[in-house]
């Protein structure tokens, strides 16, 4: 099993060169197609035609397309990917701020929609052919229809206005530290110790992560849904019923371990997705992830720095898609090399 | 057997952290109330902790919680002394000598001296760093140091307005032996000042934690801890001080502001500040008539957009000044005239069935009610007979495509002054050197240029005034309105409050 999974990640890190050439080189063409000067903007308002010239030079902007893309490739393969226009600092160091954050929501949030898309699945299932069937049915359809930005509005107006109930504003409370070890807030508060800090954190963490989760838990739960019904055609499922196995022992025993297997690869997929989507959310909360951080290079025109996080979005999904095709390795003895 | 104790445990789990976390509610809630700290929820990040890079004047009040000017404005916008104690501009505005405060130190201890000043003001420019200091201290040749606490500034030419620069935007004293030893990158991470605070922590787009410097050579801060939350959103700010996750927020929607000052816990308030909202117009293309520009200014209703958008509280304006101002024109009134600007217009040969054609370039979010002024406009001018299409641009692009030509006829747009000095208001707007007006006229633009040069206050006064009139009487300008600030606070925070806007947090106090 090792041996599978050790080649499945070796092929995908080299098909992921390729991927992320092809990425980046969209990327910057289109980023260059739009109607905006780099030169311009990265000087103060007064600069003259001349220095703004001299800006365009010293950039490369006037060399043709190939060349700025393989002296930008040049620096990405050393870690520069540019200086951002708007905060003067490296993009990728400004990326690499950001970036922790963004995955500590991103998990969170997927937990909350694996354990609801799970549980939601097998009600779903569970009160097929019942009364309830419909309900349950256009319960699932509606919370498909609520994308993620409006759950984050709905759940900040219940639970932090009307109710005041959890915060919805920054990572954690003010007048606590932020440590700044591995730069994820949870595990650095675990680290140094302070517990305060670590239930803060959690606390912030709520909302966000439970309005991505109520958006992304829908398809896994009809997905998972979906699997179950063709699980329970097979014939192993007539023999635990004839070896006397309760309804709930069959299910959550024997049929839920093989339907999961289609509904992790959805989850993988979905991931990738949920990902991006921490976007709007991070900025209804205030939440200082790299998504917040792309509102801002988008409304200031910040080329080099939307160029280094949407290749970070790129890098993320493709980890996480690799990811997920190792776990199915584990999970589904067949596709183990022997 | 097994199964149902692992289920039980893991539920027992789940319950004992829900009840964990949300227990835990009261604790951070108390800290914020305590009269030691206070949390404000601001609009938007520094672009940088490098104050004299870019001139943002949202992040001015944060930056003037960490670093001093060398001269500093009372709430009327006085121009008073700060760590410049005293100061002579010559009569030929062409030299200025200082005398700096003795008592001055940054927060890692080192003293304050003329070195640090003219590092400042000259070497950084000269160094050929792209900082926005450089244009507001162009005309500094040199600055002759005569001791640690005296120097003389030294112009290439009259620089009559040189003072009020020094409290304006950008203009920071920064730790020249701190910077040159341990680098300009290490500075933008640790930023020292010698500010009434000190920056304790920083997360982009986050959080500024403010605490207060014990060894500040003035006024010490009442509060000892500031919480600066960044919270981009008009909304969320909204949310938050109602939740009490902040103790006071700006830049709320005006109808959320009038809400708020009908809640017995709240203040909230509508500032008029000394900004201007105003269209700039080209002096070409469909504008080139003069008919037709002064038929759009007095197509516009000013007191309804003001209605409409500001609860009234914005003042319509005639001039690019606004009250208690220096450059104000108290017995000049540009009227709104529909029946007027149909007159102008019918005299070129346009109507409302035969309208002229413009483009009118406007933000979205750049401040408040700005796309809906625009909008309004749009539906005033119809009535008249031009018709305008409304381009949404974002503020980034605009000098980009001012400096190409590319701005359509009329772009509405919004000026802060904090200083309040006409130079600053009608001086950089109309003048043709200068990025922020796409109005190239040679009879107006000489006329600016002129007064950039004239030493004796009272007269540069008494020029820009006249300029004023005249550029509004030829449709050079459209002043539309005096912009607002919208502040909600809780009832026992109290604060100074200045004229230009500036809600600094060392004038922070609870009752």
């Amino acid at each position: 099993m090792i041996a599978t999974i050790i080649t499945l990640i070796a092929r995908r890190l080299v098909a992921a060169i390729p991927i992320l050439l092809i990425v980046s080189a969209l990327l910057f063409c289109v980023l260059r197609a739009l109607p905006v000067d780099p030169a311009a903007m990265s000087l103060p308002p007064n600069a003259t035609i001349a220095e703004i010239d001299a800006k365009r030079h010293e950039m490369g902007l006037d060399r043709p397309l190939p060349e700025q893309y393989a002296i930008w490739l040049r620096g990405a393969l050393h870690g520069e990917f540019g200086q951002s226009i708007q905060f003067h600092r490296q993009a990728g160091s400004l990326v690499a701020t950001t970036l922790p954050a963004t995955i500590q929501l991103a998990l969170a949030a997927m937990v909350i929609a694996a354990i609801l898309g799970l549980g939601g699945g097998l009600i779903l299932f569970r009160v097929r052919g019942t009364i309830l069937e419909p309900a349950a049915d256009l319960f699932s359809i509606v919370l498909l229809s609520i994308p993620e930005f409006l759950w984050g509005l709905i759940l900040l107006f219940v639970f932090g206005v009307a109710l005041r109930a959890l915060p919805f504003t920054g990572e954690v409370a003010p007048g606590l530290p932020v440590p700044h070890i591995t730069g994820f807030l949870l595990l650095d508060s675990l680290l140094i110790g302070r517990f305060d800090v670590f239930l803060s954190a959690c606390r912030h963490l709520v909302l966000p992560a439970v309005a991505l989760g109520l958006a992304f838990s829908p398809t896994i739960m009809r997905v998972l849904r979906s699997s179950l019904f063709d699980v329970y055609h097979e014939d192993y499922i007539q023999q635990a019923r004839l070896r006397g196995l309760s309804e709930r022992r069959i299910l959550v025993g024997h049929a839920l371990k093989n339907a999961a297997l289609p509904t992790l690869t959805l989850t993988g997929v979905q991931f990738g997705i949920l990902f991006s989507g921490t976007l709007l959310v991070e900025v209804i909360y205030s939440y200082p992830g790299m998504g917040n951080l792309m509102v801002d290079a988008v409304r200031n025109a910040d080329l080099p720095l939307i160029q280094t996080i949407g290749l970070t979005y790129c890098v993320v999904v493709l980890l996480i898609n690799t990811a997920v095709d190792s776990l199915y390795v584990v999970l589904n003895p067949k596709l183990r090399l022997r | 057997m097994t199964f149902e104790l692992k289920r039980r445990a893991f539920l027992q789990l789940i319950m004992g952290t829900a009840t964990t976390i949300s227990a835990s509610a009261p604790f951070a809630g108390a800290l914020a109330a305590a009269n030691d700290a206070a949390t404000i929820g601001w609009p938007n990040d520094v672009p940088a902790w490098d104050p004299n890079q870019r001139f943002t004047p949202d992040a001015q009040p944060i930056f003037k919680a960490v670093f001093d000017q060398p001269l500093d404005q009372d709430p009327h916008l006085k121009l008073i002394p700060h760590l410049i104690k005293a100061w002579t501009l010559a009569p030929d505005a062409l030299s200025m000598a200082v005398e700096l405060r003795d008592d001055v130190t940054f927060h890692n201890g080192d003293k304050m001296t003329t070195e640090d000043f003219r590092y400042t003001f000259l070497e950084r420019n000269k160094s050929g760093l792209k900082l926005d200091i450089a244009n507001s201290m162009r005309k500094v040749d040199d600055i002759v140091i005569e001791s640690p606490n005296k120097a003389t500034m030294k112009f290439s030419s009259p620089a009559p307005t040189m003072p009020q620069w020094l409290a304006f935007l950008g203009s920071y004293i920064v730790p020249k032996n701190y910077i040159e030893s341990k680098s300009l990158d290490n500075f933008l991470k640790s930023p020292i000042g010698t500010g009434p605070y000190k920056l304790a922590e920083y997360e982009l787009n986050s959080r500024i934690v403010l605490e207060r410097n014990d060894n500040y050579w003035g006024p010490k801060a009442k509060i000892a801890r500031v919480t600066i939350q960044i919270i981009k959103d008009p909304s969320a700010r909204v949310a938050a001080i109602q939740s009490g996750q902040v103790d006071c927020t700006l830049n709320v929607p005006v109808r959320e502001v009038q809400r708020f000052q009908q809640d017995s816990e709240y203040i909230g308030e509508i500032n008029p500040i000394t900004r201007v909202i105003l269209i700039n117009v080209r002096n070409d293309l469909a504008f080139a008539d003069k008919n037709v520009r002064l038929a759009a200014h007095h197509a516009i209703n000013k007191p309804a957009l003001s209605k409409a958008f500001y609860g009234g509280v914005a003042v319509p304006l005639s001039v690019l000044a606004t009250p208690g101002t220096p450059g104000y024109l108290s017995d000049f009134t540009f009227k709104y005239d529909p029946a007027l600007a149909k007159q102008l217009l019918a005299k070129s040969g346009f109507s409302p069935d035969k309208p002229v054609k413009i483009g009118f370039a406007t933000t979205n979010g750049q401040f408040p009610s700005d796309y809906d002024i625009a909008r309004a406009i749009a539906q005033m001018w119809k009535q008249v007979g031009i018709d305008a299409d409304v381009q949404v641009i974002e503020y980034a692009k605009y000098f980009e495509l001012n400096r190409g030509n590319k701005l359509p006829e009329a772009t509405l747009y919004s000026w802060d002054n904090a200083t309040g000095d006409p130079e600053i208001f009608s001086g950089y707007q109309l003048n043709p050197k200068m990025p922020f007006s796409p109005w190239k006229d040679e009879d107006i633009g000489n006329r600016v240029l002129a007064l950039f040069n004239v030493a004796d206050y009272d007269k540069r006064i008494a020029g820009y005034r006249d300029l004023e009139r005249y550029a509004v009487e030829n449709g050079a300008t459209m002043p539309l309105l005096q912009s607002v600030v919208t502040v909600v606070r809780k009832k026992k925070l109290a604060y100074t409050k200045y004229g230009n806007g500036w809600l600094l947090p060392q004038t922070l106090q609870w009752s």
